[in-house]
């Protein structure tokens, strides 16, 4: 094996993300973020303490999601991205998430994975013109993240929902494949 | 009377726009606007053709609605406009849409009914800090009418919804339209308030309140 093969088997081995589907199997590393203070701030949930109540989660939403999958780290799971397609005059939209545990932030992965998404779900969701993502003004660092995946800035929307009983700006992005 | 009296009273008189429920006997009335194919393209529904379906559609979607008021001008209707609230944790915001029918376009009407929406919806609606309206980016007048009305535009949402979407069977190539939408909102809390309108009181001492609380 030459050199640049070694180098490039050694970064493949530091750093390849896959996704794949969740099991149950997966709530030792679905805990590490979901009992993460650094990471609840910026998702819905507050922070889980039991990992029977992580379990409980993946249950009843994350195993039922249309389309969820664990953001794998060298085949382990790190974080989650899901896609929530919307309905009747909204079908041509779905909406964009993930988390990644804070240990691994930094390292580009949710880029990665957010560009893994892009290259399989319009031919996956029938009819998907638009993928969105609703972020908080405060989270740079998730914006960060989309305008290096080619999504679009398109405003800032105005005290749009409440997040841990705030009332919240988030920014709007989209990727529109006819544009792209 | 003095001149400048009888003139406010002949202003008044052609001009005096307000807002009130709906009921089933202004069927005529709305039939005017929703059988007019100057309007529809500017609202989710086709053109209606009869009055029976005018009467079930108020009876279904326009009664029942939780906040919808008929624009009167002279106390006649000659529109709609109605106020539909977010739920769980969207609840902070609420949707604004309004009709007029054609031939009183460009008398400032429409402006004056999300005006007086404006002076009474955040008192009405409990915890409402957003007002948003969704335009389509060809729908250049609406977009002045809340301009008008004091709304920021946002952005453009590109492809947002389908509007008018005729997916087409197997004979024929299927049409769905996207739509690209210009996002508003109106934001009235109690820092962004530069001109009191008398409606305001109310929200204003229940803003007091609340400040008081915290």
């Amino acid at each position: 094996m030459d050199e640049k093969t070694s180098e490039v088997n050694q970064s493949r081995q530091f750093h390849e993300v896959t996704l794949r589907e969740f099991e149950l199997t997966d709530v030792d590393d679905y805990f590490v973020w979901a009992s993460d203070d650094r990471v609840s701030p910026w998702w819905r949930w507050d922070t889980f303490t039991l990992k029977e109540d992580v379990l409980a989660f993946m249950e009843k939403t994350v195993l039922p999601h249309p389309w969820m999958r664990a953001i794998c780290l060298n085949g382990r799971p790190v974080g989650a991205i899901w896609v929530t397609h919307r309905t009747a005059e909204h079908q041509c939209c779905a909406e964009l998430g993930y988390v990644i545990a804070s240990q691994y932030w930094g390292r580009g992965i949710a880029t990665e994975a957010v560009n893994l998404v892009l290259g399989t779900i319009f031919g996956d969701m029938e009819g998907l013109e638009r993928l969105e993502a609703l972020v908080l003004v405060q989270n740079v660092g998730s914006q960060k993240v989309l305008e290096k995946a080619g999504f679009t800035k398109e405003g800032t929307l105005k005290k749009y929902l409440i997040h841990k009983g705030k009332i919240s700006d988030m920014v709007m992005y989209s990727f529109i494949p006819a544009d792209n």
